[in-house]
């Protein structure tokens, strides 16, 4: 759920609640109030009844004028009585002939004294109908409410689409965001502080991830170029330590064994330089290669050393025309080739298939027994061959992400199958 | 045959130096470009080692400076940068072959031996020795008046290891020089033992004499 509709969730619940409470409140405070209003009038009309009443209390007819009186005023109930009650005000139902429904009064009532009988005298004024003053308001409130949602909804729209699309950007960018492509992050003004102030933060943190990145990259080239020279030292004292005729068979072994230690590291060092210029995009020259023609020249060149392991190349070659680096495809394809053949069981055979687009290497082998997904990581080794340095699949990955090409591995029928589509 | 070598790592100067004097090269070391040039100016070389990245300059100058002064002396190029772009500036500057480092010295001797006969012997194609001819050019063996039929990994064999000849030469390196990169996957004495059996068999069934020992855990040796 977005920020937006969760806070505008709330805003609505909180708003709705208020407006339902408020119908009775404000029910019960206008209902007071004017209940206050109409008891001041009726105590007025009361005093002012009781004073007139005086004036005309020494005639000797009154006591038939005040029943004639009783009546003809809907208004006024006077009636004789047992005992002198005080003022009370309340309100009552009356039936109204002219609406014809009972309708709501407000009635003041007291006792008198008329020539020493005892009088119960009541005053009513007609009360506007509860039932409309509830119908009013409900429905005020319900259009307040109606309002208040729409207001809301609207608002919420717009400002998500205005207020926070810088945010939205950003966030996109940021997605898009690799440490190793060219491509910075770059946010517009929002006149927001919290926004700026998120972009400045996020372009200061990927620029500086990015200028790392490089460092170490620059770094890893710049070691493995001058690891060569100390290299070649050590090759070279150890083909002068050879030529000398004192030589025991334990000393031979010896210096074979540290040379071909050398020869691990200088490919070791080639080939993680290798993946350095591939990050770097050092391999620009694009032109049309036929992968067939690249591929079987390499098989040319591998069959005699996997024929001393017995190893046989069977291949299914059709031309295959794409646009790339000529020396990306051949370490590409070199890699993937001899992979195979290191894999391969003695007296094992190696497919090479090319069809629309893909080409597929597989060879004869026992199942792995680490996990497929780390086979295109670096440095993950499933061979007990000390000659591998566990870096050739991790560079034919890196050259087909690069590229834009997908690699897959399965295992089928007793055979490893690598296949690149292109 | 006087060979300058132009490397600012004292040590690998040194014992590339130590390496060619046992082939009975006259050597002569440069640390710097400024020392180089110097060098350049006052002496011809039949071969220069050049390594590209020296402590004042692009050794890369150091060959244009023997194009202006129209120097013969035959380069190769020795660097740590194995770059597409280092190698074919260097060979459009005039230089004759380019060896990435680490590189077997044997590897070193034979291009230096290629160079030479290159600049030296206009392009003559022929090793002897005794009964045994070579022509490089028609990758053909003669023993005696007698032509054997080499496979092209057995003929390379035999011009490596006769470019080295009377020194001991590792089955790495022989591997290497026969098949670059391919070299990691083979065992490399089951792979050479094979070529290397062959080569002794036709040289010896037409008569020649069996040059070739084996130093016992090392590789082996063209003993004249």
């Amino acid at each position: 759920m977005r920020l937006l509709q969760v806070s505008l969730r709330s805003l609505m619940l909180y708003a709705l609640l208020l407006v339902l409470v408020s119908i009775p409140v404000s029910f019960f405070f206008i209902e007071r109030l004017l209940n206050a209003d109409v008891d001041k009038s009726l105590g007025f009309r009361l005093d002012q009844f009781e004073q007139h009443l005086k004036l005309y209390e020494s005639l000797a007819d009154i006591e038939t004028d005040l029943a004639v009186m009783d009546r003809l005023i809907v208004d006024i109930d006077i009636l004789p009585a047992d005992q002198i009650t005080k003022r009370v005000f309340r309100t009552v139902e009356r039936y109204d002939s002219l609406e014809n429904e009972n309708r709501p009064y407000r009635e003041v009532s007291t006792g008198i004294i008329v020539q020493g009988k005892k009088y119960q005298l009541a005053i009513r004024e007609s009360l506007l109908d509860n039932n409309k003053l509830v119908g009013t308001l409900v429905l005020v409130q319900a259009l307040l409410a109606i309002l208040l949602a729409t207001g809301l909804l609207l608002l919420n729209r717009s400002l998500s689409r205005k207020l926070w699309k810088p945010f939205y950007n950003t966030l996109s960018q940021l997605k898009a965001f690799q440490v190793d492509k060219a491509v910075s992050i770059n946010t517009e003004k929002s006149n927001i502080i919290e926004f700026d102030d998120l972009n400045e933060t996020i372009q200061h943190l990927t620029e500086r991830n990015r200028q790392i990145y490089l460092e170490q990259k620059e770094f890893i080239e710049n070691a493995s170029h001058e690891l060569q020279t100390p290299l070649a030292v050590f090759q070279s004292k150890l083909d002068n330590l050879m030529q000398r005729a004192s030589l025991t068979e334990d000393e031979a072994q010896e210096i074979i064994d540290l040379e071909e230690v050398v020869q691990k590291m200088s490919r070791l060092n080639k080939n993680l330089l290798l993946l350095s210029k591939i990050d770097n995009n050092q391999f620009t020259d694009i032109e049309m290669i036929d992968i067939a023609q690249t591929a079987k020249s390499l098989i040319q060149n591998l069959k005699p050393v996997a024929a001393v392991e017995g190893i046989a190349f069977r291949t299914s070659i059709q031309p295959l025309l794409i646009r790339a680096n000529s020396t990306l495809i051949e370490v590409m394809l070199t890699n993937l080739f001899q992979n195979a053949v290191r894999h391969t069981t003695k007296n094992g055979t190696v497919i090479v298939e090319t069809g629309e687009q893909y080409i597929r290497i597989s060879n004869t082998g026992e199942p792995l027994t680490m996990d497929a997904g780390k086979m295109f990581k670096r440095f993950q080794k499933e061979t007990k061959n000390e000659k591998s340095t566990g870096i050739g699949l991790a560079i034919v990955k890196k050259i087909c992400d690069t590229n834009g090409y997908t690699v897959d591995y399965h295992y089928k029928d007793a055979m490893h199958v690598f296949t690149v589509t292109f | 045959m006087k060979i300058l070598i132009i490397e600012d790592e004292k040590e690998l100067a040194k014992s590339i130096a130590r390496y060619l004097r046992e082939e009975s090269y006259i050597v002569e070391v440069a640390h710097s470009a400024h020392e180089a040039e110097e060098k350049i100016l006052a002496f011809d070389y039949d071969c220069i080692l050049l390594d590209i990245s020296l402590p004042d300059g692009n050794g890369l100058k150091v060959l244009e400076a023997l194009k202006k002064n129209k120097k013969e002396d035959g380069v190769i190029i020795i660097t740590a940068k194995n770059s597409l772009e280092d190698r074919v500036a260097g060979l459009n500057l005039g230089a004759d072959d380019y060896l990435a480092k680490p590189f077997h010295m044997p590897e070193l001797i034979a291009r230096i031996g290629a160079v030479i006969r290159r600049k030296k012997f206009g392009g003559s194609s022929r090793i002897e020795f005794n009964e045994i001819a070579i022509d490089l050019m028609a990758k053909t063996v003669f023993i005696g008046d007698k032509e054997i039929d080499l496979t092209r990994k057995e003929f390379d064999l035999l011009v490596f290891l006769t470019a080295n000849k009377n020194r001991v030469v590792s089955k790495n390196a022989i591997a290497e020089h026969l098949s670059g990169d391919n070299a990691e996957l083979l065992d490399k004495f089951d792979f050479i033992y094979s070529h290397m059996k062959n080569l002794k068999r036709k040289v010896q069934e037409a008569g020649g004499e069996d040059y070739i020992k084996t130093v016992y855990g090392l590789g082996y040796k063209f003993s004249v």
